[in-house]
């Protein structure tokens, strides 16, 4: 049998158990321990950070070179300068985080990029080769030009639905499907992923943030965890516990009771073998403080950490920081943003090294889309392209990726206000990513459906 | 005077004119602002002639004329609680008693007529949280919190209230970005918008959201700007999301809610980012009014500016004509030129966003969602949506008429057979408590009301209203939870997207704390039950009909009946031991799923 095929039926088997009732997924997956997808001797594992909003990315990897600052400033203030202005940085406070490629690499007008002055600590990662940054990268269905854009043969030049609307993008970035999917690329990359980690299949897809789309599988199922744990029922524990159990994991005749009870019961199922898990784990790392993403990266460390003991070898993890949507006083907000980000993923990494997994884990971030590069006074609106960071020890970090966009409201890789047209694409970046993880370059379309549209499947950032 | 283009959208009505935007022009906004008289045509230069503003265009014809509502009388109490919990949070005797005798219009059109109880900021007022002092709670957000906990359950009219939550899921603000003066008040006030407006006119409750300072603060049309010489753009942010979230949608509807197919058998987009971009220009020109209405403002020795008084909050928006974009916007097939005032402006598109084809029937879905099931047929859609576009008098955006017949549509109203077995919604958590507190008689004995954000999963509610953690609501209207038989069937459950392992187990663990001690000095009384607390049976039938309009399973009553029998209460037993096992009683039933899903 083929990888591919023994994949399908277990995936069919498990799709049978799904719509079944109460037979533990282990069980299944053992009757099909022969389809084992991967050759999965190590462990490794996909971080999906995800910034709620929309980045504003112009002012997260800003034009810094004197020439391509001068076009920044006169765009983002509305004059020329060097001063904070309107929505512009200053240059000056741009000098510490200021990017040299390692790999001594001219991009598009001779740009050379800063960093948002909060992000120090990704700066230090870009400098010791283990950040990567993609450039405007954005969902596409195929190569599109800007005539292609502006094409009224639709059929000729398919787009991605409802561009600039952010429940859409955001669904579209996580699942290749506006509001509505039901799974996302890095679910499908789990289900893949399963009968690798038969003693613990349903911790394959977690998310430490609010329910994603993006770690729902065709029948990987996402496990929610809290920045705490999980979550245990205190009334299991005491006199009540026989009458809680039997009432909250009633099975019913009515889909709706009987999939609010499936929750529930999975949760209580899963509690003890996750915290004792975790448990296990020491980890001295600090991590920040009053910084919500910073709590969810920790859990999902320790989860790493755990990895061993519940017996995972492929994982798949979301987790994300909202308040993007900086219509409004961009400068003040996107700074506290910039900060909590970076001081997260910092700590993330160095987690990661401390527990001897930093070239097993590979972090990057995603949002809605990018934002206008025009001001609208003390804000940015909705854009589409947009740039990201791609952390870990298997990165081919200190450079750049993609082809920079011109710093610019008129020229061709932008659709108007400096909106980006995305050059590489989300199915480009994921496959990428998925290539990592052990997906082989056949099963591709099954996780990305657009990838074949495109010239190219591997960027070379890992 | 300018023929205005009439659209596809226009057309295809039958009889009548409406009278709404009369009525609108009056209502609009005691807030101030310039006149919205014609300007004075340039005078005297050689040139192109003058592009004259476009006039406010007649309404167009209503919708058809619907059947009239339908009168029900419950021939049960369950039949009767189970509208009642449609309807509102909580169910009391003097409910039942009134629906089985003179049935659902009556009971309905008596909920229409009783007054409004106080409103969000004079609360605030009353307890002193808007008081220019140095304590300086006019700069907390914990107040709007206090405030909005004490409408849901202590609220005289809580129908009304009942339905002003519904329109705060679609009509989404949230006081935690607000970082202005009044943070409390601001979310006040547009909480009392939507009460005003809960049994009033979707147009006008469109227009006074439109202009209120929190929504203005939210979605950035307050301080919007028109485009520049240097590049300036106005903010769209406003603009695209009255239209994708308040009024059309993104894709073109038929009548009855359901896409229409274009000739690639896809979804037809309703707009562009070139109507967006047009229709921001619309919404520049507007900030915050702290003068009109006696508005004042005080210097103290603790601000570095004068502290303006509370109409910052409650005064709508003023409109600063420099400020106003005069590019011609084209949106939605509609033309406003440059010249055009920009109050009139405003009208014109939220009229074209109110006459659209796709309002009734989105904002329909959604109520009918809200309030009785998540998966509401085409056709129940579309008989709303009827009753939306005309209420049997050539009015369009009735609200009464909207709540009306979602609740007494036959969908709603027939109870569902055993084979229905995706009828209903799943409770949020939000409605779950304000029921709970409701129910037990639960109240503050400070009148403080001292609950906070309750959003936190792990060990709060998991939700708290007027706290969304976006404008995109806590929940979709498309969500549909994945691998589940909700998905394989193609049904949503937009609740679902609330519901994973931690809110589930949080909400348990905080349903056990609150049953019997309640929320800081909010402590449940139980009063109705605690004199016939060692009636076991009759606990559990008084519940099951409050709670789940006796919606529990034989399996969940047995499992109580067995549990609540340990605590062997008696007529002798305490006060204490009492509260102890009707807690529990409480906490059992609402957390069993039978309860969760309300069919």
């Amino acid at each position: 049998m083929s990888l591919w095929t023994r994949r399908l039926v277990l995936q069919r088997a498990m799709h049978l158990s799904a719509m079944g009732v109460a037979t533990p997924l282990a069980i299944n997956l053992a009757a099909f321990g022969e389809a084992a997808a991967f050759d999965a001797t190590d462990y490794k594992a996909l971080v999906c950070v995800f910034m709620y909003g929309g980045n504003d990315h112009a002012n997260t990897v800003v034009p810094y070179d004197p020439a391509n600052y001068a076009l920044y400033h006169q765009i983002r203030a509305g004059a020329a300068g060097e001063d904070a202005a309107g929505i512009a940085l200053a240059r000056a406070d741009l000098a510490a985080t200021a990017l040299t490629p390692l790999d001594g690499a001219v991009l598009t007008d001779n740009l050379q990029f800063a960093l948002a002055p909060q992000l120090t600590g990704l700066k230090s990662l870009f400098d010791a080769g283990r950040v990567a940054i993609q450039l405007n990268v954005g969902p596409l269905v195929q190569p599109t030009t800007l005539a292609q854009y502006r094409s009224s043969n639709r059929a000729a030049n398919p787009l991605p639905p409802k561009l600039f609307s952010h429940n859409d993008q955001q669904s579209v970035w996580q699942s290749d499907g506006s509001e509505g999917s039901t799974n996302g690329w890095g679910g499908r990359l789990g289900d893949i992923a399963l009968s690798s980690n038969s003693a613990n299949a349903q911790l394959t897809c977690i998310s430490a943030s609010s329910n994603a789309v993006f770690v729902a599988g065709r029948d990987a199922l996402q496990y929610q965890i809290s920045g705490s744990g999980a979550i245990r029922v205190s009334a299991l524990g005491g006199a009540l516990r026989n009458a809680v159990n039997a009432i909250v994991t009633r099975q019913s005749s009515h889909v709706l009771e009987n999939e609010c009870a499936a929750v529930t019961r999975r949760s209580i199922e899963l509690e003890s073998t996750v915290n004792t898990a975790l448990g296990g784990v020491t980890l001295t790392t600090a991590f920040p403080a009053n910084n919500p993403l910073a709590r969810q990266m920790r859990v999902v460390a320790r989860l790493i950490g755990a990895n061993a003991t519940l017996g995972v070898k492929r994982q798949v993890f979301f987790v994300s920081l909202g308040g993007f949507d900086n219509h409004n006083s961009l400068m003040a907000d996107h700074q506290r943003l910039m900060t909590r980000i970076d001081g997260a993923m910092s700590a993330f990494y160095a987690a990661t090294v401390e527990l001897g997994v930093a070239d097993k884990v590979t972090t990057f971030t995603a949002s809605d889309f990018g934002r206008t590069l025009s001001s609208n006074s003390d804000g940015s609106d909705h854009g589409w392209g947009s740039h990201h960071f791609v952390m870990g020890g298997a990165v081919r970090g200190g450079r750049f990726y993609g082809t920079a966009p011109h710093v610019s409201t008129e020229t061709d890789d932008q659709v108007g206000q400096g909106r980006l047209l995305p050059s590489t694409a989300v199915d480009q970046f994921g496959a990428t990513l998925a290539q990592w993880f052990g997906c082989s370059p056949s099963e591709l379309p099954g996780i990305l459906p657009n990838i074949g549209n495109f010239p190219s499947n591997t960027l070379a950032f890992l | 005077m300018q023929e205005v283009e009439r659209t596809p959208a226009d057309d295809g009505h039958a009889a009548g004119l409406v009278a709404v935007t009369a009525v609108l022009a009056l209502s609009a906004c005691g807030g101030g602002g310039e006149s919205s008289g014609s300007p004075s045509p340039g005078a005297g230069n050689a040139g192109p002639p003058p592009i004259p503003p476009t006039p406010i265009p007649p309404p167009p014809a209503a919708g058809p004329a619907p059947p009239p509502p339908r009168d029900v009388i419950p021939s049960t109490d369950a039949e009767a609680a189970r509208f009642v919990l449609q309807a509102q949070f909580s169910v009391s005797d003097a409910d039942i008693t009134a629906l089985r005798s003179a049935g659902v219009l009556a009971w309905l059109n008596a909920r229409y007529s009783e007054p409004a109880g106080q409103t969000g900021v004079a609360w605030l007022d009353s307890r002193g949280h808007n008081a220019i002092t140095e304590e300086r709670r006019y700069r907390a957000h914990e107040y709007g919190d206090h405030m909005i906990w004490n409408q849901l359950i202590a609220g005289p009219d809580q129908m009304r209230k009942r339905m002003a939550l519904a329109l705060s899921e679609m009509f989404v603000v949230s006081s935690t970005p607000f970082t202005s003066l009044y943070p409390s008040c601001l979310i006040a006030a547009y909480w009392d918008v939507l009460t005003a407006h809960a049994f009033g006119n979707f147009r006008q409750l469109l227009e006074a959201l439109t202009l209120n300072a929190a929504m203005g603060s939210f979605l950035n049309t307050r301080g919007n700007l028109r485009e520049d010489s240097r590049g300036r753009q106005p903010d769209e942010n406003y603009a695209r999301e009255v239209m994708q979230l308040f009024t059309i949608g993104l894709y073109e509807l038929n009548a009855d809610g359901t896409h229409k197919s274009g000739a690639d058998n896809k979804p037809v987009e309703t707009y562009g980012q070139a109507d967006v971009t047009n229709l921001a220009r619309v919404f520049t020109g507007y900030d915050n009014d702290t003068v009109s209405n006696g508005g004042t403002t005080t210097t103290v020795s603790w601000e570095r500016n004068p502290v303006p008084s509370t109409h910052l909050a409650t005064n709508p928006m003023r409109f600063i004509a420099s400020r106003h974009s005069t590019a011609e916007v084209n949106f939605l097939g509609t033309k406003i030129t440059g010249t055009t005032p920009g109050q009139d402006a405003l009208h014109i598109a939220l009229d074209r966003l109110f006459y659209h084809d796709n309002t009734g029937p989105f904002f329909a879905r959604q109520m009918i969602q809200r309030l009785v099931t998540s998966n509401p047929s085409p056709a129940y859609v579309q008989r709303v949506a009827t009753v939306f576009g005309n209420n049997g008098a050539g009015v369009r955006g009735d609200l009464k008429a909207v709540w009306t017949a979602i609740l007494t549509d036959e969908e709603a109203r027939a109870m569902p057979a055993a084979a229905d077995t995706m009828f209903g919604k799943m409770r949020e958590p939000i409605v779950r408590f304000v029921q709970f507190a409701r129910t037990v008689e639960a109240a503050s004995t400070s009148g403080a009301y001292a609950i906070g954000d309750l959003s936190e999963p792990d060990t709060l509610l998991g939700q708290s209203p007027l706290r969304s953690p976006s404008v995109f609501n806590f929940f979709r209207p498309g969500y549909v939870p994945p691998n589940t038989a909700i998905a394989a069937a193609g049904k949503v459950a937009p609740e679902f997207q609330l519901h994973n392992e931690t809110s589930t187990s949080g909400y348990i663990n905080f349903m056990q704390r609150v049953t019997r001690n309640g929320l800081g000095d909010v402590r449940p009384a139980y009063s109705t039950l605690l004199p016939f607390a060692h009636d076991v049976p009759a606990v559990i039938d008084w519940l099951d009909l409050r709670l789940t309009a006796n919606q529990l399973s034989s399996q969940t009553r047995a499992v109580l009946t067995t549990a609540l029998a340990t605590f062997n209460i008696t007529a002798q037993s305490s006060d204490s031991a009492r509260l102890d096992m009707l807690a529990t009683a409480c906490f059992l039933v609402m957390i069993s799923p039978d309860y969760l899903v309300q069919k």
